[in-house]
């Protein structure tokens, strides 16, 4: 008898369950489908992606009986038609409760080195998912230990169906870090690379983009503005991390946001990686977001404090805004940019704008419309 | 061939400043195409202009390279040194002496400039592979890489690596 299936018994004779052979081998031979010259994420080993946990997770995410006011869901604040972002300056609760900080998008979150505006602790998708359902300042979904959430979803026929796809080999599979091992393989599978950009840059093909966004990419790539320096590589910032690359250091910027007196040079709560490190030039330092399909994401800055992007280019060549803050970058030094590069810049960003990733069904809310 | 785990290539948000000899940031940057060539100028006794063509036509060498997000990367190109052989810089048995204090100046069309020395260049001493390279996975460069780009395999930063190359500029410290 072939030692392979000899194993497999074996498997079976322990659990009683073909299933476990099953999983181990839809375990990590998730398809990704990667486009030109973007590397294979980096997937923590206890969470390997799968197609059912990623079929789960989209389910998860659109479900608005995540909430403590049934009516909201991850999709309420990273909305597919924006780029899983909500256009808010900020972000509201299920609460009504206003956050301090604007709803990044998801789009390639799986090569985000670090989670959220400014946490350089947060590195897992894992558990950061665990802050909007059950995080209290700010009150995102609302969600509250011994709730009826985990009752909920082992009492619904679909979900039943879902969990055992996903965790075929898990007896007690309706759990926490199920939920969120799910949904985080729905995050990463949110792959945007399919911009006319894409296809002008990798696939070579010259009528992709206009004119003006070929202009505009050589001044972004121009050491004279530096963009590329905060904003660089495939995913377009410096907070990008790959399998053969997880453990590249993240950066944080302070942009020249704000420049108060004193010690908090920025309006708290929102003072940077300062809130995690204690460190005095830490104060306003901000991760610098993906620029793929920025012109969906307005208003932008970590407070949603510039409406445009025109506005952002207006912060950049001035030098950041109100005054001289101690620890702005050096990158923002200011320049001048005529009225023709601003506009070619500006056409460059939008060729970034990927269609395909805002239409994908596989992006899109499974459950039917009420 | 030559690879670092570290990232190579262009992008590098944290280029150190040092290496950054010519930033004007309130200049404006430059908007049409670069010119298709390349030329060596300053103390080399026969100063070059280079098309693509004439690099297709010198020996050429490849180098594969993971970029910044470590996507395997093949550049492909001219060695440094034969282009600066070309121009009758002083390498192989005429480096020596005061000819060690020279350096080449690559200057892009952003004004980024970066320096090598002759020492590292040439065979006898640093040998290092350092490509003056037109096409990228077997394909020409264009937009900002291009047309030409300089590939340093053997660097552990990527800043060296200066795209929309334009110009190489001999200097001779001691004449």
């Amino acid at each position: 008898m072939p030692k392979r299936l000899i194993s497999a018994l074996f498997l079976v004779a322990l659990t009683g369950r073909w299933a476990v052979a099953a999983e181990s081998d839809k375990a990590g031979d998730y398809q990704w489908n990667l486009p030109k010259g973007f590397p294979k994420p980096y997937v923590p080993a206890d969470n390997p992606m799968s197609a059912a946990k990623v079929d789960l997770g989209r389910y998860l995410f659109y479900d608005t009986r995540m909430s403590v006011n049934g009516k909201e869901s991850c999709a309420s604040c990273h909305k597919q038609d924006l780029a899983f972002t909500d256009g808010r300056a900020t972000g509201l609760g299920a609460t009504g409760e206003s956050h301090s900080r604007s709803a990044m998008s998801l789009v390639n979150v799986a090569w985000s080195g670090a989670l959220t505006w400014s946490n350089p602790e947060m590195r897992s998708l894992e558990k950061q998912a665990l802050v909007p359902m059950f995080g209290e300042h700010p009150v995102e979904l609302g969600l509250r230990e011994g709730d009826r959430f985990l009752p909920m979803l082992q009492s619904d026929a679909k979900y039943r169906a879902l969990f055992e796809q996903a965790f075929p080999n898990e007896t007690d599979r309706f759990t926490i870090d199920n939920v969120t091992r799910a949904i985080a393989s729905f995050e990463r599978s949110i792959i945007s690379g399919r911009s006319p950009y894409d296809r002008y840059h990798y696939d070579r093909d010259d009528s992709a983009v206009s004119d003006a966004a070929k202009r505009g990419e050589v001044q972004f790539f121009d050491q004279r503005l530096s963009c590329f320096r905060c904003h660089g590589g495939f995913n377009f910032t410096d907070s990008t991390v790959s399998e053969r690359n997880a453990k590249r250091p993240i950066e944080f910027h302070n942009t020249g946001l704000y420049n108060l007196p004193g010690l908090l040079s920025y309006p708290p709560p929102n003072v940077g990686i300062y809130e995690f490190t204690k460190a005095p030039a830490d104060v306003g330092k901000f991760k610098a977001p993906t620029l793929r399909n920025i012109a969906l994401t307005a208003p932008y800055m970590h407070d949603g404090s510039i409406p445009t992007l025109e506005g952002v280019l207006d912060h950049y060549a001035a030098g950041g805004r109100n005054g001289h803050n101690p620890n702005k970058d050096p990158l923002i030094g200011g320049f001048t940019i005529s009225q023709q590069n601003r506009d070619d810049l500006i056409e460059f960003l939008k060729s970034l704008t990927d269609d395909a990733v805002i239409h994908d069904p596989k992006f899109a809310n499974p459950w039917p419309a009420k | 061939m030559a690879r670092t785990k570290l990232a190579k290539l262009l992008f590098l948000p944290a280029i150190p400043l040092a290496l950054v000899l010519a930033q004007t940031p309130s200049s404006q940057p430059q908007t049409q195409s670069g010119p298709a060539v390349l030329t060596v100028t300053g103390d080399v006794p026969m100063p070059l202009t280079l098309k693509a063509e004439d690099l297709a036509a010198m020996p050429r060498e490849k180098a594969s390279i993971p970029d910044q997000d470590g996507t395997e990367v093949e550049y492909e190109g001219v060695p440094l040194r034969e282009i600066l052989k070309r121009a009758g810089a002083p390498l192989g048995g005429q480096l020596r002496g005061k000819a060690l204090a020279s350096y080449v100046l690559a200057k892009a069309k952003d004004g980024y400039q970066v320096v090598f020395t002759l020492g590292e260049i040439d065979a006898a001493f640093g040998n290092e592979q350092i490509i003056v390279a037109d096409k990228r996975d077997g394909k020409s460069l264009f937009g900002y890489q291009g047309p030409f780009r300089l590939v340093c395999p053997k660097d552990k930063a990527g800043a060296r690596s200066v795209r929309m190359l334009e110009t190489l500029e001999f200097v001779k410290l001691q004449k």
